[in-house]
């Protein structure tokens, strides 16, 4: 391999990452509050976690597309995919941060209130860290299919592997595309293994 | 001097749920030491009243007196705090340690560590779980027996004046119901807590309380002692008599407590 | 149910289906790459064979990039498609760049000839070349003036960087500097990023539509580095065997595309925004009758 090529490897990846962590992270601080908000508000629930499940269907290109024209989250560059990103990260997030919470054992929630637990108290010794697995498991998934999407970041300018896998397929240069596709999935492995290793240590309830 | 007040007062509670009146006004004291028993059918109104004294449920009408201050003048968490609560399905943390999930109340109040691990070895000793042996171990691996003898340590950690319990022995098999039944009976000796205890189980009533109170659809159908139960004064008492076999063993039953 | 009734049902449905299948012809599909004026030439020559030869023809546009395009023509997943000149000879047969126009296009008509029994219509008469574009302000005019100014950020498509006529040849040729890695995006994208100052220097089409409204000067390639790019359909010989009267329907398009036009054309998709297939179907209709 060409030391140029793989510094450029070097780069894209980072890029790469550095798209999905900010992405992941932003995600995170919107969607496990969301999420607790949402068991407190069964109201919400239906409106909100609609809303997230249409933005899941939309085509992820076609999201990219549509943010470009706006003013502030979009334009060319890193900070409008990092707006898709984030906004495709939001649903798996939530919901299981959701399903983790109501399904905390009713009878340890009641028997929580009942010894003279605050709602704080409740929701950060008891819901919280029963959820936990769950809501892992849906920053597991939403790790995943980001490092996967985080692919289409590339035709809008925001860098990342992508760029290898475009102007591998215009020049269908296989071995280019593999060098953008390879390290996005091994990416894409890692973060499934280590985090699914991380749930498990928290699963032993 | 003036006597102590008593430690519950339950003064002309109702409470309705859903347009539903559930309960109408029930009037009960219970004092340091009793253990009074609800009785009822099922939708009865028995574990709402219970559910009233610790604010679980809000009632619609009258008021709770606990140890001498109505309830709206009590901080609601320190008063919980104060009462014990024991339910069927133990509700248990199923991520603490057993010695954790006993020392609960006393941690909310903010007990010494010392103090704290001390009285944690003592309930856990008392109900019969000896703290070396399951003070680390976590809920999923003990039998239902066991966790609920968890579930009985929890609620008396804190020295609690009062102790609720919601058919805790429901999820049992027999033999370690009549085990813990057992097993009430001498920890009420040995720590004079008064107690309200939700039943629908004729036998566990007439075995464990001081008082029976009946209740029938949402009232008060009669106040009696065990034995003054057995003579069967309402036709509701009656039917709960009927249930037994025949009557005939009930004796028995209560020369064994 | 009886076997002897089961097999002549299927027999009945077997024989339908084949004769429905014979009744149809084998469409001709029109290829193109995927940038707006690829687009609309695909629908020109599509249209033109409907309109020409009666038959049905479908489309394959948009494919990701020259070489795909070219590998498609070759295996007959399509069969013609709008190329340039100065990108078969440099890319696609990896030759180096030469600078007579007519040079260019026989090597490449030869050449596809040879190799591939593809044939090379005479092309629509427009020069199609990298346009390095700069915002007006910079003041500046040729590349030369460009590489002695400052380094620069660059915009490209996704060819621009590992074409043998692209990227490498033009910063040696030129010495010019960059700042930082080229910023890869779609190529409809790269005016936007021009003006949005992402990028200060695109690497777009010389034919492009937008620049005639946006604040953009095309820098001059002063010392001729990048070769002519005239475009044409290239056609596979099989197909234009098969189907006697395309080769005229396609030639009928020959010289009737100068800059000018396709500009115009290019602008009406980017700039307002029409169908590129309208678009199309208007400048056929507008042709007067050879």
């Amino acid at each position: 391999m060409s030391p140029f090529l793989a510094r450029e490897m070097l780069t894209l990846s980072f890029q790469h990452l550095w798209l999905v962590v900010i992405a992941i992270t932003v995600a995170s601080a919107v969607a496990i509050p969301g999420g607790v908000l949402l068991t407190r508000r069964p109201g919400l629930r239906r409106s909100l976690l609609g809303f997230a499940s249409v933005i899941e269907t939309v085509p992820s290109l076609a999201l990219f597309g549509f943010l470009l024209p706006l003013p502030f989250l979009g334009g060319i560059g890193p900070h409008t995919a990092i707006t898709a990103l984030c906004l495709y990260a939001l649903l798996p997030i939530v919901r299981n941060t959701v399903v983790g919470i109501t399904g905390v054992d009713p009878a340890v929630r009641e028997a929580a209130v009942a010894m003279g637990m605050t709602p704080q108290q409740v929701l950060w010794q008891v819901e919280l860290p029963l959820a936990l697995p769950a809501v892992l498991a849906g920053l597991r998934i939403a790790t995943v299919t980001t490092i996967g999407t985080a692919t289409i970041a590339a035709a809008i300018g925001a860098g990342g592997l992508g760029v290898f896998i475009f102007e591998g397929i215009a020049s269908v240069n296989t071995a280019m595309i593999l060098a953008g596709a390879i390290p996005a999935a091994a990416m894409a492995l890692v973060a499934d293994e280590g985090l699914e290793w991380i749930e498990r240590k928290f699963s032993r309830v | 001097m003036t006597p102590p007040p008593a430690v519950l007062d339950i003064r002309n509670l109702s409470c309705r749920i859903a347009e539903r009146e559930v309960l109408h006004d029930i009037k009960l004291t219970i004092e340091a030491g009793e253990t009074v028993v609800l009785l009822g059918r099922s939708g009865c109104g028995k574990t709402t009243l219970l559910k009233c004294v610790n604010g679980l449920i809000p009632a619609s009408r009258g008021e709770i007196v606990f140890q001498g201050r109505p309830a709206a003048e009590w901080d609601p968490f320190r008063m919980r705090r104060a009462i014990g609560y024991v339910i069927q399905d133990f509700g248990l943390f199923p991520h603490w340690t057993v010695a954790a999930n006993a020392g609960l109340v006393p941690k909310l109040d903010g007990w010494a560590a010392d103090a704290l691990e001390k009285r944690v070895n003592l309930v856990l000793d008392a109900v019969g779980l000896p703290p070396h042996e399951f003070g680390a171990r976590y809920p999923r691996g003990l039998s239902g027996g066991q966790k609920q003898r968890v579930g009985i340590a929890r609620a008396l950690a804190a020295d609690p004046p009062l102790l609720l319990f919601d058919e805790p022995f429901g999820a049992l098999d027999p033999i370690t119901r009549f085990e813990l039944q057992r097993h009430f009976l001498e920890l009420r000796a040995h720590f004079h807590k008064a107690a309200l205890f939700v039943t629908h189980d004729v036998r566990e009533a007439l075995m464990l309380a001081s008082r029976i109170v009946l209740i029938k659809d949402g009232t008060v159908d009669l106040v009696a002692t065990p034995g003054e139960f057995l003579s069967g004064a309402t036709e509701e008492s009656r039917a709960f008599l009927a249930s037994l076999d025949g009557g005939g063993r009930t004796n028995e039953s209560i020369s064994r407590a | 149910m009886d076997r002897a009734k089961i097999f002549a049902r299927l027999s009945a449905l077997l024989l339908g289906v084949c004769l429905a299948g014979c009744s149809r012809q084998t469409p001709i599909v029109v290829g193109s790459k995927n940038f707006t004026e690829q687009v609309l030439l695909g629908e020109i020559l599509a249209q033109q064979i409907e309109r020409r030869l009666g038959v049905p023809v479908e489309r394959k546009l948009d494919l990701g990039g020259t070489l795909l395009a070219h590998e498609a023509l070759v295996a007959g997943a399509i069969d013609v498609y709008p190329e340039y000149t100065g990108t078969a000879l440099t890319t696609v047969l990896k030759q180096p760049g030469r600078r007579d126009p007519q040079a260019v296009f026989e090597a490449v008509r030869d050449a596809y000839r040879h190799q591939w029994q593809l044939d090379w219509i005479p092309p629509f008469g427009f020069n199609n070349t990298f346009a390095i574009i700069v915002r007006r302000g910079e003041k500046l005019t040729t590349l030369s003036e460009a590489a002695k100014s400052h380094s620069w950020r660059l915009g490209v498509g996704y060819e621009f960087r590992q074409r043998p006529d692209g990227l490498d040849g033009m910063l040696k040729t030129y010495n010019l500097r960059l700042s930082g890695d080229p910023v890869t995006m779609d190529l409809g994208l790269l005016y936007s990023a021009l003006d949005g100052r992402k990028v200060d220097m695109i690497a777009a089409n010389s034919t492009d539509g937008l620049i005639a409204v946006r604040d953009v000067a095309v820098l001059e390639d002063d010392r001729s580095y990048f070769p002519p790019y005239q475009c044409a359909a290239v056609v596979r010989r099989a197909t234009l065997a098969r189907y006697p009267g395309l080769g005229d329907a396609l030639r009928e398009l020959s010289d009737r595309l100068p800059d000018r036009t396709m500009r115009r054309l290019n602008y009406e998709v980017d700039g307002e925004h029409h169908p590129a297939a309208q678009v199309a179907g208007e400048f056929l209709r507008s042709l007067p009758r050879r």
